[in-house]
């Protein structure tokens, strides 16, 4: 007789802005079914944006999520600088794109490191945490902030990109360059790394698309669609970025993605300070009013397509902001891709999903019938350390 | 001195309980950075803790929506005595540039008590590994850190 | 390679800026059009479905807003649903990955999708704000 199992995953699982609980149900070690509850992280940020001027919500919608907010900031301007009627000046957007990519860089290693962690290799989740550290550095160097880089403003940025700085980013990058091709090949050739992720987690292209599924796992699993090409912003229509896409649609299929996605992030970085334009980035004054409209501007965040929906009515405030990351598709509406996989593969498709992170990720195991609850180590469920059955 | 000697013997290698209470996730990949090699925390005893239950020190980051305030209560109550509670970042200490949104309590110490509160969008890992020191001082002497 | 354009000159698309278009449909219709759209390509994705409240014109405003990977544009369809009674069928049936933005929709607007069953409020927002019968973006919303 089936005997269900239900466990829950999370909620101190922080994904994007909304940390999440999944609710596993389990015949034996199989996952049946999986129920994804929400709003542990709902910080009614739209809400809050309709309250504030312009210029302040730059900095409340940034602050969505300290990953990407770049891109967030991105996103934002992007679409308020259209309805304003302003256009950035071309080295402007030039910096901007820089300060995108080395945050997918950092943001491609960290999910990478985590994902090394859920399986158990402690060593190779420090080693990419160490060199991941270049890349904040370089961030700080460029923008003076290591995570929030809060560079954009509405008609360009904040501080130009001094001759020296590019060199020190060049310079750096070919250190990380060699580290990320080394962390790929780790990736693809360790025997204990193939286990664990090839083969679980497989998503169709069709699936994919039904339920909305974004970025690298929509391209993983076949799908050639990235914003940067599709629907190009900043400077990414005279760099043209290549897309990358795999075919395999499983978990290992996501990860090498994302080294392949950070290898074609630092060539476009090269790239980007090879072909800068001159001219003064920062704006000598900050338009405040936009005029009536509505605009859907998207991006291409590290975890996939960002979009904001801005409407306004005239005036010094938005009428209305709606934001769709990119995580709330692939998270929230993933849960079929549990299905049929084992307990302990349910981190490593989580984790392949990109829902952010957390060291203190916890699961209660509930046996219903023995009315036992007990807290296990989410770590220590992707180890196969605990038997629920 | 005697009692300082004792103290330095016995003192605790602080392990952490971090949770998010709905943070942007900024301070959090600040607090992971803290305790990855480049930043070496635990040259002074300090690791994560797997589980509330083995902690000394909880980390808090985030502006505390109403949903993980009750959590935090739970994982507070959960650890041992003697604890310390440090606020890293804006959000944490006051609700940041969230404070006064609905879903919000804008604060860890309107939930627990906090014995240290790191400011930032997000704080320097440097600036946190400091913070976690503050919070030790408590622990070792029962005081209430500098 | 797709039937995209004529489903686009069937329904009336206008084009709004680059790479973006808009269709106006009422709501009885929507299932048909979102039909017609995903059997016109099937490399179609809905990508978010967007709510915006008008208290003076009495709508609430659906923007789906659908991305279409092969032909590389934006087909944004506009629904209105009346504020004193906000339901429209839903489109999970057709597209399960509809189901993240109904659930969004329903508990900050109210709006009911009718036929989506895992509709509940509560999905976001704290227990208060649900039993205080607050939808928190709509325009009128007391207390937030």
């Amino acid at each position: 007789m089936a005997k269900y199992v239900e466990v829950p995953v999370g909620p101190q699982h922080p994904a994007l802005h909304e940390p999440i609980m999944l609710r596993v149900k389990l015949d034996g070690e199989v996952v049946e079914g999986v129920d994804i509850v929400t709003g542990y992280n709902h910080r009614g940020v739209e809400k809050l944006g309709e309250k504030n001027s312009w210029v302040r919500d730059i900095y409340i919608f940034s602050r969505i999520c300290g990953i990407c907010n770049a891109v967030h900031a991105q996103t934002y301007t992007q679409g308020v600088e259209k309805l304003m009627g302003v256009e950035p000046p071309p080295r402007a957007k030039y910096i901007r794109t820089i300060v995108m990519e080395l945050e997918r860089i950092h943001s491609h290693m960290l999910i990478n490191a985590v994902m090394a962690e859920a399986i158990g290799f402690d060593t190779l989740f420090m080693l990419i945490m160490r060199d991941r550290e270049r890349v904040m550095h370089l961030k700080e160097i460029i923008t003076g902030q290591r995570v929030h880089a809060d560079i954009h403003i509405i008609g360009g940025v904040k501080r130009d990109l001094k001759p020296e700085t590019a060199e020190k980013v060049l310079r750096v990058l070919d250190y990380i360059e060699a580290r990320l091709k080394h962390y790929k090949k780790v990736f693809e050739e360790d025997y204990t790394i193939r286990k664990r992720l090839e083969d679980v987690g497989k998503i169709s292209k069709q699936e994919a698309l039904k339920h909305s599924l974004v970025g690298p796992v929509l391209r993983a699993s076949g799908v050639p669609s990235d914003v940067r090409v599709d629907d190009p912003y900043s400077a990414y229509d005279e760099l043209k970025p290549n897309i990358v896409v795999r075919h395999e649609g499983d978990s290992l299929a996501r990860m090498l993605l994302r080294w392949d996605e950070a290898l074609e992030s630092v060539r476009l970085i090269r790239a980007a300070i090879k072909n800068m334009p001159k001219g003064n980035p920062v704006p000598k004054a900050i338009k405040r009013a936009a005029g009536k409209g509505e605009v859907f501007s998207r991006v291409e965040a590290p975890r996939g397509e960002l979009i904001y929906h801005i409407v306004s009515t005239g005036g010094p405030k938005p009428y209305r902001i709606k934001v769709r990351t990119p995580s709330f598709n692939n998270i929230v509406n993933s849960g079929f891709a549990y299905i049929g996989e084992r307990l302990a593969d349910v981190p490593v498709i989580l984790t392949s999903f990109d829902p952010c992170i957390s060291c203190t990720e916890r699961v209660l195991v509930v046996d219903e019938k023995k009315g036992l609850r007990k807290w296990v180590p989410f770590m220590a469920l992707s180890r196969g350390e605990i038997r629920v059955a | 001195m005697g009692m300082d000697v004792r103290n330095k013997l016995i003192r605790y290698s602080p392990w952490l309980v971090h949770f998010n209470t709905g943070a942007c996730n900024g301070c959090d990949i600040e607090v992971l950075a803290a305790i990855t090699p480049l930043f070496d925390p635990e040259r002074m005893g300090v690791k994560l803790a797997p589980n509330p239950r083995h902690g000394d020190i909880l980390i808090v980051t985030g502006a505390v929506t109403k949903k993980a305030g009750e959590r935090l209560k739970r994982l507070y109550d959960q650890m041992p005595s003697p604890k310390a509670v440090v606020a890293v970042g804006a959000c944490a200490i006051s609700g940041g540039v969230f404070a006064g949104s609905y879903p919000l309590v804008s604060g860890a110490d309107k939930v627990i008590p906090v014995d240290v509160y790191v400011p930032g969008c997000p704080p320097r890992p440097e600036a946190i590994i400091d913070g976690i020191l503050k919070a030790t001082k408590k622990l070792e002497g029962g005081g209430e850190g500098d | 390679m797709t039937e995209l354009p004529s489903f686009l000159s069937r329904w009336g698309a206008e084009e709004v800026g680059p790479h973006r278009l808009v269709i106006r449909v009422e709501k009885d219709k929507l299932r048909d059009a979102v039909k017609d759209l995903v059997s016109a390509d099937e490399m179609i994705y809905l990508s978010t479905m967007s709510a915006v409240d008008y208290p003076e014109r009495g709508v609430i405003e659906l923007n789906y807003f659908f991305w279409s990977v092969t032909e590389k544009k934006g087909i944004i369809i506009k629904v209105e649903v009346p504020r004193d009674k906000p339901e429209i069928d839903t489109i999970t049936d057709i597209l399960p990955g509809a189901n993240n933005a109904e659930l969004e929709a329903h508990d900050l607007f109210g709006v009911v999708f009718k036929g989506n069953k895992s509709l509940r409020r509560g999905f976001l927002l704290p227990p208060e704000i649900v039993e205080a019968g607050i939808y928190p973006l709509r325009k009128d919303a007391k207390g937030v």
